[in-house]
């Protein structure tokens, strides 16, 4: 069998000196969803910035392998190039670069770190549209700055395009749902959804279970106090969601 | 005749200007050559425009292409003079070591280019001043006029290049009178040589309705030094004052802008964007004077320096001086390092650092490029800016298309 795509193991890790992950372990296998549901300051955040390699997010303890691959040793860019993605709670705006110049940017980066042709400019311009399309945004969008004036909403479906558009082999989404109205967030879940696939991963971070009911996961972990206290199948997301996380904690 | 004082870095209103090669330059004119007109490399006419070229702070009657009805002249220093003062409502103050440049210019420089768009009249000029001689041989000292008519329009491109010696010391003045209900849009693109040294000294009068735009970007030179004085004289007067600049290296831009509200309901809109990369220096010092009797006036100054080296400086500074009680002013000046959330979230889309860094310089000073509305010319700037911050080929796809 091959390597699993993520694989953490007893995971600790500091934030500005102060200990939010202490022995997390969790293993993700191509093809599969996991949702990661956990009260306010249980390190969910942290979990996705240290993935992602986020300066000042410092890692004391345990392993963290991609693909087989020591995550810990590459920079940001590199875990991209890589084939890991992002989705951020909270995307930043970035006036006077426009968005296809960074998704075209994104794909070329990662194209060349695997020797490829940089993409054909006209073809690649067909695949965003459609994109854009699938997440029912204005092909406007397109040539606004990065995030700039968008919505809380239209961020994060930007994220989801963004996704889309690099087809990364594991995208980890920091609460791409918080904050979506029901509308947006099925059009975010569609975009998850296409994204599944049996060489594909995909790590749900989410203080909610309603975004599952919409992308249902194969396996729901609970984090609290930087470890993970329980896993479940889809049905636990719904006890969490009926009966709070505090009885989580008290098994734990 | 006596060499008159210049300005050293003691003086007010000159702390952060490098004044070094100003005081290395030979000060005599840069002599006439004894052939003219060698082909030089400009960017291509702009559509619509007439252009003046200007070789050493002297006309280069074979590169300009003159309009038959041009509006331009080139006249002795003694007769440009005169048809200024006739035609000015009021006496321009040029007393004082701010204005000492710019007296240096008038007692050395013999050739002045007068632009007079008749009333009503819409006129397309761009003047190239190409320098082509070390300092050690002299210095070029541009002079040219503006007079725009009652409601005319003026576009106006100045550009100051280099070729041959990297060493050239530049002297320009520039006064400008718009009449009631002018417009004058003035694009000013500074791109010397290396080495060079670029003074100017600008001073305008806006007339009652009358609009000055003014956008100026800074790329060349290893030191240079705009000083503004733009008096807003009639209701309703209006100034625009863009700048943009990159000091890479151990580049210095300096600026000094003083915009005086003396007429009610006058505006300024001023907005300056500096990079400082490496051991590069810039300066902007932005007084803002509010007179007693310009009610209502409205001011806003967005002063903002993205410092990216460790060895880099940028002093941005607002200054207000306000004499009367009804008056909207707004100011802003910030310096700083690149936006850390930025550049993560640039770089978790795989971008590399420098591409990432680049990208981000270039949306900082973008905010004050896209300004500039004749679109090839801002395309030529954005080509400029792209190869100064980073290879082209990482900043291809930014530059706007016409």
């Amino acid at each position: 069998m091959s390597a699993p795509l993520l694989k953490i193991e007893n995971l600790s890790a500091a934030v500005g000196g102060k200990k939010v992950l202490q022995g997390l372990s969790l293993s993700v296998n191509a093809g599969e969803v996991h949702a990661i549901m956990g009260p306010n300051g249980s390190g969910k955040s942290t979990l996705s910035y240290v993935l992602a390699g986020r300066p000042g997010y410092e890692i004391t303890g345990g392993k963290i392998e991609f693909e087989g691959r020591d995550l810990t040793t590459l920079a940001p860019e590199e875990r991209a190039r890589a084939g890991l993605f992002l989705g951020f709670q909270y995307p930043v705006e970035i006036p006077g670069v426009n968005n296809v110049y960074l998704l075209k940017a994104a794909v070329n980066a990662r194209r060349k770190a695997q020797g490829l042709q940089e993409v054909d400019a006209y073809e690649f311009l067909q695949m965003v549209r459609a994109k854009t399309k699938l997440m029912q945004m204005d092909e406007s969008f397109l040539s606004r700055g990065v995030n700039e004036g968008f919505s809380g909403g239209e961020k994060k479906r930007n994220e989801i395009l963004q996704m889309l558009v690099v087809e990364p082999r594991l995208a980890v989404l920091d609460e791409t749902d918080s904050g979506l109205d029901i509308d947006a967030l099925k059009v975010v879940a569609r975009g998850v959804n296409s994204m599944r696939a049996a060489d594909r991963g995909v790590l749900l971070i989410t203080h909610y279970q309603r975004l599952l009911e919409h992308v249902v996961p194969d396996f729901v972990h609970v984090l609290t106090r930087g470890r993970i206290a329980k896993t479940g199948d889809k049905s636990l997301a719904l006890e969490l969601e009926q009966r709070g996380y505090d009885w989580v904690l008290e098994v734990a | 005749m006596s060499a008159p004082a210049l300005p050293t870095n003691r003086d007010e209103n000159w702390r952060y200007a490098n004044l070094r090669p100003l005081a290395k330059a030979r000060i005599d004119a840069v002599a006439a050559p004894e052939t003219t007109g060698s082909r030089i490399e400009l960017p291509a006419v702009l559509p619509g425009f007439e252009r003046w070229v200007f070789v050493d702070g002297r006309f280069d009657a074979a590169n300009s292409t003159r309009a038959p009805d041009s509006c331009a002249e080139l006249l002795s220093f003694g007769a440009a003079g005169e048809t200024l003062a006739a035609m000015l409502d009021t006496e321009i103050e040029t007393a004082g070591v701010d204005f000492a440049l710019a007296r240096l210019n008038g007692a050395r420089g013999d050739q002045v280019l007068v632009i007079t768009p008749g009333d009503g009249a819409e006129t397309r000029i761009e003047l190239n001043f190409v320098s082509t001689t070390s300092a050690a041989a002299g210095t070029s000292y541009p002079r040219v006029q503006v007079h725009c008519g009652r409601g005319s329009h003026l576009h106006l491109v100045e550009r100051h290049l280099g070729s041959g010696a990297a060493d050239a010391a530049i002297n320009a003045a520039f006064d400008v009178a718009l009449r009631a209900d002018a417009q004058l849009d003035h694009c000013r693109l500074q791109n010397c040589a290396d080495a060079a040294s670029c003074f100017d000294t600008l001073v305008a009068h806006v007339g009652e309705r009358a609009t000055y735009r003014l956008r100026t970007v800074t790329l060349g030179g290893l030191s240079s030094r705009s000083t503004i004085f733009v008096k807003l004289a009639g209701r309703e007067a209006r100034c625009e004052l863009l700048a943009a600049a990159i000091a890479n290296g151990t580049q210095t831009h300096d600026f000094f802008a003083e915009i005086e509200h003396a007429a009610p309901n006058s505006v300024t809109r001023e907005l300056f964007r500096g990079i400082a990369n490496e051991r590069g220096k810039l300066g902007f010092n932005g007084k803002m004077i509010v007179r007693e009797n310009a009610l209502d006036a409205d001011s806003d100054q967005s002063l903002k320096t993205l410092l990216t080296g460790s060895g880099a400086e940028a002093a941005a500074r607002p200054q207000l001086e306000i004499y009367t009680d009804r008056v909207r002013a707004k100011h802003g000046a910030t310096t700083g390092k690149l936006d850390e959330q930025m550049l993560f979230y640039l770089l978790s889309r795989g971008l590399d650092r420098a591409q990432a860094q680049a990208l981000l310089q270039w949306a900082f000073i973008e905010d004050a490029v896209s300004q500039v509305q004749l679109a090839p010319l801002r395309q030529e700037i954005e080509q400029l800016i792209a190869v100064q911050l980073s290879e082209v080929s990482a900043l291809d796809g930014l530059v706007s298309r016409s």
